[in-house]
C-alpha cells in the first residue's frame, strides 16, 4: 500500500509540475491545483496509513494521528483561497495584457 | 504571561477588520484608524525591544497550552528588533501613502494592515506550521498590494510573483511534513531537540527538509538564482508598496537566520546545509545584483537591484555563522531596509517632476526642486553605495572584519567591487536625473512637506545609525550571541508551564 | 577637544553660507571666511603645543566592537597640513568672492568648499586608519560636488564622475590595505603603527598591504597611470583647482606616503614601486605639460609632475629625500596655488584660457604679470625662489642613489631632463601669455587688471615664495624641521637650507635645466610638429569613457539575459532548486531510504481509487487544451482525494475536501468562461521534454520521500491531544478541537488568509472588462435563457434544507465530524445554487447582503473570542472550558469554542459569496464584444 501511495503522489506531482511550466495561465492554474492535491496528500500521509480509526477521543485506541489531519484541513482552506485568487488573477492578467500568456506575449486572443 | 507579546499581531488584525467594515465609505476614517494602529504598533514595538534587550526570552502560550502542544509566540532580541523595524518602515510609508496614493484603488489600508499582521506573526511565532500560515497571510496580502493600481507591467510582474510563491508554499509544506513525519512535532524548539537526537538513519530525510526550507526562504529573500522575480515586481509597484516591500525580503533572511541557528545549527546533527551553501550563494547574489545595478535603465530598477545586493550582503554575514558575521548582518539589515524604503519614495518624488521621462536615465525636464531632492538623493546614494561615513559603510566594515581568512579574498573583493560599481552607477544616475536636463520644467506641482518628510526621515535614519553605531552594534552583537547559543531559547520555550 | 572642533567647525559650518546668501554674496563669503578664521584661531593653541614638541591628542569612543574610535592627533606633519589647508583656504575664499560670476550660486560654492575643508582637516588630523579613510572618501565626495559645480556643462559632469570613480576606487583598495595593516599590527592607531615598522616589513602580508595602500595614494595624487582624472577636474571653477587640485586634496596621496613612511618604507618593493611611479609621473607629466595650449591644462600637468617629484623623493627612501619631499610639498602649494589664481584672473579678464590667443598681457595687466612670472620662476626652480631650494635638494638626492648600481646615474639624468621640461613649460607660460606679440581676437577686449582684492591672495602667496626663497632659515626652517621630524619618526638628518652651496653638482644640474629649458622652449615650434607627427598620444579620457560605457552595456546584456521576464524560466529555476534539494540528500544517502515498517496489504478498492486518480491526473495533462475536459478530470482527482481521506480515517477532511471541491469547480468553470476554451500547443518539443524530465525528477523525488516516510516509525506528540481533547478541550472530535482550541491560532490565520484572498479578488474584479465568447467551442450560441425553471424551483426548495444541514454540521462539529468551516461551505453552495438557477438580480433582490461586513464580522468574532480570555487573565484564545466549576461547565466551554467556530462560519460564507457572486456579475458587465453595457 505504501508503494501505491508513493506512486500516486509521484504521478500527481509530476503532472502538476509539468502543467505549471506551461505558457498559458489556465494550465498553470490546473497544475497548481494538482500540486496542492499532492501536497495535501503528502501532508496527510505524514500520519502514516491508518485505516478505520478516526481520531475521536474516548473511542478505540490507537487512532489515526489527528495532527496531520488538522494541518491538512488548514492547508486545504488556504489552498482554496490561493487557487481562487490565482484563477481570478489570470482573468485580470488577460484583461490587462490582452491575452492569456503568462508573460503577456503574443497579440490579443 | 505578558499579553503585550500578541499585541503586534492583534493590532493590525483588528485595524484591518475595522477598515474592512468601513470599506469604500470614509477614507479619512480609514486613514486615521490605519495610522493610529501603526503608530501604536511602533510604540508597543519599542516596549518589546526594551523587554527583549533585558536579555531573557519571553514566551506566550496561545490557548494556554504548553509548548510543544500549543502554539507559542517567542520574543527574543531578533524578533523584537524586526518588529520595531517593520513598524517604523510601515509608519513612514503610510504617512507617505495618505497623501493620495491610498485612494488609487480599493482596500489599500485593509491590505496594508493585514500585511503587517503577517510580518509580525512570522517574526513572533515559535511554531513551524504557524510560520507557514503567517507566510501565507503576508504573501496573499502582498499579492494584493503588489497589484495595487494595476497596469499591464505591474500585473505581469505580480502574476509571476504569485505563481512562484504558490510553488514555494507547496515546497514549504513538503518540508514541514517531512520534519513532522520524522520528529512528530512542529514546535521549533522541540524540533531542534528531536533533530539533535535523531540517528543517522533519518539523516537523508532531514537534510532534504533542511534544503527545501533553504529553497523556500531563499525565494522569499531573493537569493541567486531565485531573485529574478524581484526587480520587475519592486520597480513597478506603487511607491508606498515598494517602500513597504523593502521589509519583505528580510522575512526570508529572518527565516534563514532562525532556522539555521535554531533548528539546523551549523555544527548540529544535520551539517553542511546552510553553512556550506549560504556564503557562496550570497557572494554570487552580490555580484549579480551589482551587475544589475550597473545595467539598470531606470532609477527604480536600480534600487530593486540594490535590494538584491543588500540581500547578498546580509547573507554573506549570516552565512559565516559566527558572532562577527551575524552582528554585521544585523547592523546592516535595518540600514538597508530603511534606506531602500526611503529611496523608493524619493524615486517617486523625482519621477513625478520629470513628466513623461519618469525615472528613466534619459535627459528629461529639469526638476522643480533640484536642491531639496538633490541633497536627499546624495545622502541616499552615499548610504546605499556604502561610502563613508554613513551606516552603509559601517555595516560593510563590520562585514569585512568578520570574515575568516580563508574566505577573505572572495568576500572582500566582491563586496568592495560591489561598492565601487554602486558608486559608478549612482553617480551616473544622479548626474543624468538632476543635471543632464533639457526642455522646460514638466510640472509646477512641488512635492509638499508631507511627501518629503517621510522620505527624508527614512534616509536620515542612516545618519542616526552612524551616530548611534556603538549602541546599535552592541545590541546586534547581543542578538547574534543569543542566536548562536540556542539553549536559552530552548529552555524558555519548553520549560514554560501552564498558568492555569 | 580643540582638534575635534577644528574639524567640526567647517564641516557643520558648511550649512551657513548657503543660508547667509540671502543677505548678499559678501555676507556669504564673510561667513565662510569667518568660519575658516575661527578654525585657524582654534588651531593656534595646539599648533604652539606641537611646536613645543608635544603632540596634541583627542580620543572619543565610537564603535568599540571593531575598535573604531575618534582618535585625533596633531604632530608636525599634521600641523603643516592644517596650516596649508586653513591658510590657503582663507585666501581662496577671498579670491572666489571676486572670481565667481553674478549668476553662480555662491552660497552652494562656499558650503561645499567648507565641507571639503573639514574633510581635509580630518585626513590631516586622524590618528586612526579607518577615520582617515572616512575623511579621505569625504574629500573625494566633496571634490565630486565642486568639480561638477557648473553642472550644466558636460565636461564638468563627466570630469566630476571620472574623478570620483578613480579616487573612490583607490579609497576602496586603501580600505582593504588598511584592514590588512591593522591585522598585522593589531591596532588601527597610526601612532602605534608607525612604531611597528619592522614587524610590518617582515610580515608575509606586507606586499599586498603596501600595494593596496599605494593604489589609494597614487589615485589621489594623480600618479601615472591614474593621473588622467586631474586634468579633467580642471572643469571646476579655478578657486577649486587652486585649492583642491594643486594645494591640498591631491597632496593627500603624498601626505599618506609621508604619514606611513616609517611603517612601510625602506624595502626594495617600496623603492621600486614608489620611486618608479614617481619618476614615470615626473617625466611623463612634465613632458606633456609643455604641449598643453590650455593654461589650466599646462598647470594641471605641471602639478602632476611635481606630485611625481614628491612621490619619487619619498620613494628614494633616504631621510634627506623625505625632508626634501616635505619641503617641496610646502613650496609647490604656495607657487602652484598662486599660479592657478593668476591663470584664473587671466581667464576672468580675457574670457579664454587658450595660450594661442592670450599674448602680450604684460601691456594690459603688468601687476598680475609680475606676480605670475615670479611664481612661474619658482615653478621652474629659478634661484632666490623657494622652488629652487627644494629642487636642488632633489637633484642632490638623485646623485647619492646606489640601489641601481652602475645605472644609478640614470636617475640624476632623468631628474635633470624633468628639470629641463619644467623650465621649458614655465618659460612657455611666461612668454606666451605675457609677451609673444599681440593677443589674438580675445572674447573680452581689452583686458585689464582685476579688482584689487582679487590680487591680494596672489600677492601674499608670491611674497611667501620670495621670502622662503631668500631667507629659508628664518621662515620655513622650523616648520620644515617639525614636519620632516614627524615624517621620519626619528632624528633629522643633517641638511642646510642655504641658497648657495658653491658650484656643487646639484647647482650644475639646475643650471643645465635652466639653459636647456630655455633652449628647448625656443625650439618649441619644431618640437610641436615633431610630436604631432611622431606619437599622437591616445586620449585617456575617451578610453576611460569607452571602458565605462562598455561595462554598462555588458551589465545590461547580462542582466537582460538572466532576467528575461519569462515566468517559465523562473519557475523552472525554482523547481530545479527544489529538485536538487530533494535529490542530493536522497542520492548520497548514508543510511537506507526505506524504513523498517512492514508494508500494509493492498486492497482492490484502494488500488482502483489510486488508478482512477492517476488516470485522471494524466488526463488533465494530456487534455489540458480541451480545457473543459481538463477541469472535469481535475474534479475527479479531487473527488478521489476526498475518498482517500475517508479510506484513511479522516472524515472531517473528506467533508471539507468535498465541499471545497464543489466551490473550486464552480469557480474554475465560471473563470473558464472568460478564457479561451482551447489552448494551443506552442512549447517547442525540446522544452516539453525538458519540462517533462524536470517534472519526473521532482515527482520521483517526492515519491521516494513519501516512501521513505511511510516506511518509518515515528514518535508523535499526538497522544497529548487524544488525552486532553475531552478534559481540556471539551470535544471528542480531536481534529476539530485542535482546530478551534489547541491550534486555534492557525485557524484564525487561515480564515484571515481567506478574508484577504476575497478582498484581493474583489479588487481584481474591480472595473475588469473581458471579452465574452458568444458561442462555445463547437460554435453553438450560448443559450440566452439562462435560468431553467425546474432547477430554479428545486433549488429554492432546497435552500432551507441546505441551511438546516449546515446548522446541523456546525453544531455537531465539536464532537463528531463537521464544524464551522464545512457548514459555511454548505451554506455558501446552497446560496450559489440560487444565483446559478435564478440569476443574480433575482437572488440579490431577495438576499441583499453586503459581503464585506460579513467577512469582517466573521474574523472579528473569532479574534474577539480569543481576546475574551484576557478577562479571565488567560492568554489569547484560551477556551473558557474548565474556568468555572459549574455543573453546566461543558455548555459554557462549548460557548467559546462555538463562538470561534461561528466566526469561521461567517467568514467562509462571506468569502465564497463575495468571490462567486462578483465573478458571476462579470457576465453582466461584459458583453459579447467586451464593451460595457
Amino acid at each position: 500500500m505504501e508503494t501505491l501511495a508513493a506512486l500516486t503522489i509521484a504521478v500527481l506531482v509530476t503532472c502538476g509540475v509539468y502543467l505549471v511550466l506551461r505558457a498559458r495561465t489556465f494550465p498553470v492554474v490546473l497544475g497548481l491545483s494538482l500540486l496542492s492535491y499532492a501536497v495535501n496528500l503528502f501532508l496527510f500521509f505524514t500520519g502514516r496509513l491508518v485505516t478505520g480509526a478516526p481520531p475521536l477521543a474516548g473511542g478505540s485506541v490507537p487512532t489515526a494521528d489527528p495532527i496531520p489531519q488538522a494541518l491538512v484541513l488548514t492547508a486545504i482552506v488556504i489552498g482554496f483561497g490561493m487557487t481562487a485568487f490565482v484563477m481570478i488573477l489570470a482573468l485580470r492578467a488577460r484583461g490587462e495584457l490582452g491575452n492569456d500568456h503568462v508573460d503577456g506575449k503574443g497579440g490579443n486572443i | 504571561m505578558n499579553h503585550w507579546l500578541i499585541v503586534p499581531i492583534l493590532l493590525p488584525l483588528l485595524a484591518g477588520v475595522f477598515n474592512l467594515l468601513l470599506v469604500n465609505r470614509r477614507p479619512h476614517l480609514q486613514r486615521t484608524l490605519s495610522l493610529g494602529a501603526t503608530a501604536a504598533l511602533a510604540v508597543v514595538a519599542m516596549y518589546l525591544v526594551a523587554i527583549a534587550d533585558a536579555g531573557h526570552i519571553e514566551v506566550y502560550q496561545l490557548g494556554n497550552w504548553p509548548a510543544p502542544f500549543g502554539i507559542v509566540l517567542v520574543l527574543d532580541r531578533l524578533s523584537a528588533m524586526l518588529i520595531l523595524l517593520t513598524a517604523i518602515v510601515a509608519l513612514l510609508t503610510l504617512l507617505y501613502a495618505i497623501n493620495g496614493d491610498d485612494q488609487r484603488g480599493r482596500d489599500f489600508h485593509v491590505l496594508f494592515q493585514l500585511q503587517l499582521l503577517g510580518l509580525n506573526g512570522a517574526f513572533l511565532t515559535g511554531d513551524l506550521f504557524n510560520l507557514f500560515v503567517f507566510f501565507e497571510i503576508l504573501l496573499i496580502a502582498s499579492y494584493g498590494l503588489a497589484l495595487y493600481g494595476f497596469g499591464a507591467v505591474r500585473t505581469r510582474a505580480s502574476l509571476h510573483y504569485v505563481v512562484l510563491n504558490l510553488i514555494g508554499s507547496g515546497l514549504f509544506l513538503i518540508a514541514v511534513g517531512t520534519l513532522y513525519a520524522i520528529t512528530g512535532t512542529l514546535n521549533m524548539a522541540d524540533l531542534a531537540l528531536k533533530i539533535a537526537a535523531t540517528d543517522a538513519e533519518e539523516m537523508a530525510l532531514l537534510r532534504t527538509s533542511a534544503l527545501l526550507l533553504l529553497v523556500v526562504f531563499g525565494l522569499k529573500a531573493a537569493i541567486l538564482p531565485l531573485h529574478l522575480w524581484l526587480p520587475a515586481l519592486y520597480s513597478n509597484a506603487a511607491a508606498p508598496v515598494a517602500a513597504l516591500f523593502a521589509i519583505m525580503t528580510k522575512v526570508g533572511v529572518y527565516a534563514i537566520l532562525r532556522t539555521y541557528t535554531l533548528i539546523f545549527p551549523a555544527e548540529g546533527s544535520v551539517p553542511d546545509v546552510a553553512s556550506d551553501l549560504l556564503l557562496p550563494l550570497a557572494l554570487l547574489t552580490v555580484a549579480i545584483g551589482a551587475i544589475g545595478v550597473l545595467g539598470s535603465q531606470r532609477l527604480r530598477e536600480m534600487i530593486a537591484y540594490l535590494v538584491v545586493v543588500s540581500v547578498g550582503t546580509l547573507l554573506a554575514g549570516i552565512g559565516q555563522f559566527n558572532v562577527g558575521g551575524i552582528t554585521a548582518a544585523l547592523y546592516y539589515l535595518p540600514h538597508t531596509t530603511l534606506v531602500t524604503a526611503g529611496l523608493f519614495l524619493l524615486a517617486d518624488l523625482i519621477a513625478r517632476q520629470r513628466g513623461s521621462t519618469d525615472d528613466h536615465f534619459t535627459p528629461g525636464p529639469p526638476l522643480l526642486q533640484p536642491t531639496t531632492l538633490g541633497v536627499l538623493f546624495f545622502l541616499a546614494a552615499v548610504a546605499a553605495a556604502g561610502m563613508p561615513p554613513l551606516s552603509g559603510f559601517l555595516g560593510k566594515l563590520l562585514l569585512l572584519k568578520s570574515v575568516q581568512p580563508q574566505h577573505a579574498i572572495w568576500l572582500w573583493s566582491i563586496v568592495l567591487s560591489g561598492s565601487l560599481v554602486a558608486l559608478i552607477a549612482l553617480s551616473r544616475a544622479g548626474s543624468r536625473l538632476f543635471w543632464k536636463t533639457e526642455g522646460e520644467q514638466a510640472t509646477t506641482m512641488q512635492a509638499d512637506f508631507f511627501r518629503l518628510a517621510p522620505a527624508a526621515t527614512l534616509l536620515a535614519m542612516s545618519v542616526a545609525m552612524m551616530v548611534l553605531a556603538g549602541p546599535l552594534t552592541r545590541f546586534a552583537e547581543a542578538t547574534a550571541t543569543q542566536l548562536l547559543m540556542p539553549q536559552q531559547y530552548l529552555d524558555a520555550v519548553l520549560s514554560s508551564e501552564e498558568t492555569s | 577637544m580643540d582638534l575635534l572642533l577644528i574639524i567640526l567647525l567647517p564641516t557643520l559650518g558648511a550649512l551657513l553660507p548657503p543660508l547667509a546668501i540671502r543677505f548678499g554674496r559678501s555676507a556669504s563669503a564673510w561667513t565662510a571666511a569667518a568660519i575658516t578664521a575661527a578654525a585657524l584661531l582654534l588651531a593656534v593653541e595646539p599648533l604652539l603645543a606641537v611646536f613645543n614638541a608635544t603632540p596634541v591628542e583627542y580620543h572619543l569612543s565610537w564603535l568599540p566592537q571593531v575598535g573604531f574610535d575618534l582618535q585625533l592627533r596633531m604632530d608636525g606633519l599634521a600641523a603643516l597640513f592644517v596650516i596649508l589647508i586653513l591658510g590657503i583656504g582663507l585666501l581662496v575664499i577671498l579670491y572666489a568672492r571676486y572670481y565667481l560670476a553674478e549668476s553662480d550660486p555662491m552660497g552652494r560654492f562656499y558650503g561645499m568648499l567648507l565641507l571639503f575643508m573639514g574633510a581635509m582637516l580630518g585626513v590631516a588630523l586622524s590618528d586612526h586608519l579607518l577615520l582617515l579613510l572616512v575623511f579621505w572618501e569625504l574629500t573625494s565626495l566633496s571634490s565630486f560636488l565642486l568639480i561638477s559645480y557648473w553642472n550644466h556643462r558636460t565636461d564638468a559632469r563627466r570630469g566630476a564622475r571620472m574623478a570620483l570613480t578613480i579616487t573612490g576606487a583607490g579609497g576602496l583598495a586603501m580600505l582593504a590595505g588598511f584592514l590588512l595593516l591593522s591585522h598585522i599590527v593589531g591596532s588601527y592607531q597610526i601612532s602605534v603603527i608607525l612604531d611597528a615598522g619592522d614587524l610590518i616589513r617582515a610580515h608575509p602580508l606586507y606586499a599586498p598591504t603596501l600595494l593596496l595602500i599605494l593604489i589609494g595614494a597614487f589615485t589621489k595624487s594623480a600618479q601615472f597611470p591614474f593621473h588622467f582624472w586631474l586634468p579633467h577636474a580642471m572643469a571646476a571653477p579655478t578657486p577649486v583647482s587652486a585649492y583642491l587640485h594643486s594645494a591640498t586634496m591631491v597632496k593627500a596621496g603624498v601626505f599618506l606616503l609621508a604619514r606611513l613612511y616609517p611603517a612601510l618604507s625602506g624595502t626594495e618593493l617600496w623603492f621600486i614601486v614608489v620611486g618608479g611611479t614617481g619618476l614615470a609621473t615626473l617625466l611623463f607629466a612634465a613632458y606633456t605639460a609643455l604641449f598643453k595650449h590650455d593654461l589650466k591644462g599646462l598647470l594641471a600637468y605641471s602639478t602632476i609632475s611635481h606630485l611625481g617629484l614628491i612621490t619619487l623623493l619619498f620613494g628614494i627612501g633616504t631621510p634627506l629625500g623625505a625632508v626634501a619631499g616635505v619641503f617641496h610639498i610646502i613650496n609647490h602649494a604656495t607657487f602652484k596655488a598662486s599660479l592657478f589664481m593668476a591663470a584664473g584672473i587671466i581667464d576672468h579678464e580675457t574670457g579664454t584660457r587658450d595660450m594661442r590667443l592670450i599674448n602680450g598681457m604684460w601691456k594690459y595687466m603688468p601687476h598680475t604679470a609680475t606676480l605670475a612670472m615670479v611664481a612661474a620662476g619658482a615653478m621652474a626652480g629659478v634661484p632666490l625662489l623657494n622652488g629652487f631650494l627644494s629642487k636642488e635638494m632633489f637633484f642632490a638626492e638623485t646623485l647619492y642613489i646606489v640601489e641601481l648600481g652602475s645605472l644609478s646615474w640614470l636617475l640624476a639624468a632623468a631628474a635633470t631632463l624633468a628639470g629641463i621640461f619644467a623650465v621649458a613649460y614655465s618659460a612657455r607660460f611666461i612668454h606666451d601669455v605675457f609677451f609673444n606679440g599681440e593677443p589674438v581676437n580675445l572674447p573680452k577686449y581689452p583686458p585689464h587688471e582685476p579688482p584689487r582684492y582679487m590680487k591680494i591672495p596672489v600677492e601674499i602667496l608670491v611674497a611667501l615664495c620670495l621670502l622662503v626663497g631668500v631667507f629659508p632659515a628664518f621662515t620655513v626652517a622650523p616648520l620644515l624641521a617639525l614636519a620632516a621630524g614627524s615624517v621620519l619618526n626619528g632624528p633629522l638628518p643633517e641638511y642646510s637650507l642655504a641658497i648657495w652651496h658653491g658650484f656643487s653638482l646639484p647647482f650644475m644640474m639646475s643650471l643645465v635645466a635652466l639653459v636647456g629649458g630655455i633652449a628647448l622652449y625656443s625650439q618649441r615650434h619644431r618640437l610641436f610638429r615633431l610630436r604631432d607627427r611622431l606619437f599622437p598620444v591616445p586620449d585617456a579620457r575617451t578610453l576611460f569613457w569607452q571602458a565605462i560605457e562598455w561595462l554598462i552595456d555588458q551589465a545590461q546584456v547580462v542582466t537582460r539575459a538572466l532576467e528575461n521576464g519569462s515566468l517559465q524560466r523562473y519557475s523552472a529555476l525554482l523547481l530545479l532548486a527544489a529538485f536538487a534539494a530533494i535529490a542530493v540528500p536522497l542520492l548520497d544517502n548514508r543510511g537506507t531510504l526505506s524504513g523498517p515498517l512492514p508494508m500494509t496489504p493492498l486492497d482492490p478498492l484502494t488500488v482502483l481509487g489510486a488508478l482512477v486518480m492517476i488516470i485522471a491526473a494524466i488526463t488533465v495533462v494530456l487534455w489540458q487544451r480541451q480545457r473543459l475536459t481538463a477541469v472535469i478530470a481535475l474534479s475527479v482527482v479531487g473527488l478521489v482525494v476526498s475518498l482517500t481521506f475517508v479510506r484513511y480515517s479522516a472524515p472531517d477532511l473528506a467533508l471539507t475536501q468535498l465541499s471545497v471541491e464543489v466551490v473550486t469547480i464552480v469557480l474554475l468553470l465560471l473563470a473558464l468562461f472568460f478564457l479561451p476554451q482551447q489552448g494551443m500547443a506552442e512549447s517547442s518539443h525540446a522544452r516539453r521534454s525538458r519540462d517533462l524530465l524536470l517534472a519526473l525528477g521532482i515527482g520521483g523525488g517526492v515519491g521516494l520521500l513519501t516512501w521513505g516516510m511511510l516506511t518509518r516509525p515515528y514518535e508523535t506528540i499526538a497522544g497529548y491531544y487524544m488525552e486532553n481533547s475531552l478534559p481540556g478541550g471539551g470535544g471528542a472530535n480531536v481534529v476539530n478541537v485542535i482546530l478551534v482550541d489547541f491550534r486555534g491560532f492557525d485557524t484564525l490565520g487561515e480564515i484571515t488568509v481567506l478574508a484577504i484572498a476575497a478582498i484581493a479578488i474583489y479588487t481584481l474584479l474591480d472595473r475588469l472588462q473581458l471579452p465574452m465568447p458568444t458561442t462555445d467551442p463547437q460554435g453553438r450560441v450560448w443559450s440566452q435563457e439562462r435560468h431553467p425553471v425546474i432547477l430554479a424551483h428545486i433549488t429554492r426548495f432546497l435552500l432551507p434544507l441546505a441551511l438546516l444541514v449546515s446548522i446541523f454540521l456546525f453544531l455537531r462539529g465539536h464532537n463528531t465530524p463537521g464544524g464551522g468551516f464545512i457548514a459555511g461551505l454548505v451554506t455558501a453552495i446552497a446560496l450559489i445554487l440560487q444565483y446559478m438557477a435564478s440569476g443574480i438580480d433575482w437572488t440579490q433582490q431577495r438576499w441583499p447582503v453586503q459581503h464585506h461586513p460579513v467577512i469582517a464580522s466573521g474574523v472579528f468574532i473569532a479574534s474577539a473570542t480569543g481576546i475574551g480570555s484576557w478577562f479571565f487573565d488567560r492568554p489569547f484564545l484560551t477556551s473558557a472550558f474548565g474556568h468555572f466549576h459549574l455543573p453546566l461547565a461543558g455548555d459554557f466551554e462549548l460557548a467559546t469554542a462555538m463562538l470561534f467556530d461561528l466566526g469561521v462560519y461567517l467568514t467562509v460564507v462571506g468569502v465564497v459569496m463575495l468571490i462567486l457572486a462578483n465573478l458571476g456579475k462579470l457576465t453582466k458587465r461584459s458583453t459579447p464584444d467586451g464593451e460595457p453595457n
